[in-house]
């Protein structure tokens, strides 16, 4: 079964998303050999049905923590056929970065602008479809708190994960 | 998109130029990544990546380090900062190009409030209201005073403790052994009574107090607002959490320091607490000691403010460390869910109970062995001695000794000395200031000593009982060179 991995830095969202993805049915274990806590489940998305992976939280791929760590390790072993990272839009600037990063380490990646609904009201607007071509990645606008975005992101893996071998 | 390659973030030219050197001395095919993030990563020294190479390389990886150590030689500060600077030049140009800031919205309710919390001419206040009603009030009067009293004399006064006497001398004719599961300290009638009587309904409403404090997002405001004044301390306003906690329960507060990220802070978190910080079960008895002595009470409030900030200071001064970064997001104020504070509270609460219960129960040993051969009463007699310097009566030792135990009990055992008329106004401030001072109880010894290590722990209780007796011989001498009566 192919995988798919949320990534990101703590408090964007990450584990609404997956609840949202995958339904209720989680194993929450220890990754091996650690004291951090991985939730895997599954979700259909289109035809095909992929094991999604809840990663610890990380702000870079030069890593300090345990739990950055176990998130590093999780993007390289398990091949994940498509990483979502979720970021809070309205500190895009801060946490593009680490898109960066992962775009350098060559990995699929889907940008998840979460929190879209504080940062509209904040004044901010993001020009996702600008953001896609600059980074030639698909951007997906969400509020995972109320399952906005959720169908379009769907969408977007499903197409995504097509073109992949 | 897909089919197009995705953006890649190009770096200096002399950057790139080692990373083109590094990637002729990278061999091996199977590294799970790109060759690129790879080379990124050897730059910044990552140690699992150098290891990983050094493991696949071998007949290069000299090379390779040496690469490294030229390429370091360019730069004044870390390679990494060199490169993180770079991806965040592109990534700000990137959100400069997409991202557009309508209007702000004129401010909002909760930003008005938020400013307010945090500035410190109103954010003084506001916090004062929160201590008074959330603590005070709640914590103080209605879980130390009402509940305490309902479980303690009703639930175990009637019904448990008799009957636990009971069932126990049926079952063991032996009475020493009576006297440690049901004797006056023993670990059914002290021990277990005390975790669920006094611990359990103080820490339950302040637990609950605390949630509802936390989870509209004040906590963050108030770690800003004392962050300059936590700074001197060699603290910074991530420790609020743990000094907060102390009004509750010490013991609790010192485990929870384990947030505090370099061990400079966690030493001198946890001496603040020990020292000055009194918890619920001991500010309840104290405010009722100083009751209708209002001089009194600002005398103690004084002193301990004072003592807090110069011990606080002056730790910071002696112990070597750098300065505390503080770095915090500031949540939104939101309103709290009534489930989730539910749920906080009790999986605190379980959490706390776990660690806590063994010690109450071992305290309550400790107590009996002291009281069978005993040392209690040779210790009795030793503190009357510094009784007497703080112009205390000797019978002021005995509230002291049993104070160690349950800090709360050493004060409930001054407030008979008051109810009998044996105290001045000098001679409460004095003993209450001593003993909120004097050495944490016996849970949250044995806590420090857990936490911080032997060595640390004990140091610390010994500096406590020298310091807490000085201080209280000190106001004592100064009151009486002035002829201040309180």
């Amino acid at each position: 079964m192919r995988k798919i991995a949320i990534v990101g830095s703590p408090n964007v969202g990450k584990s609404v998303l997956f609840n949202n993805l995958t339904g209720s049915y989680a194993t929450v274990s220890n990754y091996p050999g650690t004291t951090v806590e991985v939730s895997r489940g599954k979700a259909r998305i289109g035809e095909e049905e992929f094991e999604v992976i809840d990663t610890p939280g990380m702000y870079s791929l030069l890593c300090i923590t345990e739990e950055e760590m176990v998130a590093r390790k999780i993007l390289w072993d398990e091949k994940p056929a498509v990483i979502l990272h979720v970021i809070d839009g309205k500190n895009l600037e801060r946490m593009l970065p680490l898109t960066l990063q992962f775009l350098e380490a060559g990995l699929s990646v889907v940008l998840v602008l979460n929190i879209m609904d504080e940062a509209e009201r904040q004044g901010i607007k993001i020009d996702s479809q600008r953001l896609e071509k600059e980074l030639a990645i698909p951007v997906v606008e969400a509020v995972s708190t109320t399952g906005k975005g959720m169908d379009v992101l769907r969408g977007r893996i499903e197409e995504y994960a097509r073109i992949k071998p | 998109m897909p089919g197009l390659s995705p953006k890649k973030v190009g770096y200096s030219d002399t950057l790139e130029i080692y990373l083109a050197r590094l990637e002729e001395l990278l061999k091996a095919k199977d590294y799970k990544i790109s060759k690129r993030s790879l080379e990124l990563l050897i730059l910044q020294e990552d140690k699992e990546i150098l290891e990983l190479v050094k493991e696949k390389e071998d007949v290069n990886f000299n090379l390779i380090e040496n690469l490294i150590k030229e390429t370091k030689a360019n730069y004044a500060q870390p390679v990494s900062y060199i490169i993180s600077l770079r991806r965040q030049q592109e990534a700000s140009l990137i959100a400069s190009r997409v991202m557009s800031f309508g209007k702000s919205p004129a401010v909002s309710i909760q930003e008005r409030i938020s400013r307010i919390m945090m500035n410190p001419f109103t954010g003084g206040p506001i916090l004062l209201f929160v201590l008074y009603y959330g603590l005070y009030k709640f914590v103080g009067t209605f879980g130390a005073g009402f509940l305490v009293d309902f479980i303690e004399n009703k639930v175990f006064g009637n019904y448990i403790n008799p009957w636990a006497i009971k069932a126990v001398a049926k079952i063991l004719p032996i009475p020493f052994l009576q006297d440690l599961l049901v004797g006056e300290y023993g670990i059914i009638t002290l021990g277990v009574r005390y975790a669920f009587a006094i611990i359990l309904p103080v820490v339950a409403t302040f637990f609950f107090a605390f949630a509802i404090v936390e989870d509209t997002g004040y906590l963050p405001r108030l770690a800003m607002l004392v962050d300059q004044l936590f700074k001197k301390l060699g603290l910074s306003g991530r420790a609020v959490i743990p000094l907060v906690l102390g009004f509750g329960c010490d013991t609790m507060a010192t485990m929870v320091t384990r947030t505090l990220p370099t061990k400079r802070e966690r030493i001198i978190a946890t001496l603040l607490l020990a020292l000055a910080i009194p918890c619920s079960a001991q500010m309840g008895v104290i405010l009722a000691l100083l009751e209708g002595r209002p001089l009194a009470l600002v005398a103690w409030l004084g002193v301990i403010i004072f003592v807090f900030l110069i011990v606080g200071y002056l730790a910071a001064k002696i112990m070597p460390g750098e300065l505390p970064t503080f770095y915090m997001e500031i949540p939104p104020l939101r309103l709290p869910q009534f489930s989730n504070i539910l749920r906080k509270t009790a999986s605190r609460l379980s959490w706390y109970f776990k660690e806590i219960f063994p010690l109450f129960i071992f305290a309550s040993f400790l107590i009996w062995l002291g009281q069978i051969s005993g040392i209690f009463n040779v210790l009795v007699k030793i503190l009357q001695h510094p009784m007497r310097w703080l112009g205390l009566p000797d019978k002021a030792a005995v509230a002291f000794l049993f104070g160690f135990f349950r800090r709360d009990y050493g004060a409930a055992g001054l407030y008979d000395l008051k109810k009998a008329g044996l105290l001045s106004g000098n001679q409460l401030a004095v003993s209450c200031i001593t003993l909120t001072l004097f050495l944490p109880c016996i849970a949250q010894l044995m806590m420090n000593v857990k936490e911080r290590g032997l060595r640390i722990g004990i140091a610390m209780s010994i500096f406590i009982l020298f310091f807490s007796f000085s201080i209280g011989y000190l106001v004592n001498f100064v009151l009486t060179i002035l002829n201040i009566s309180l």
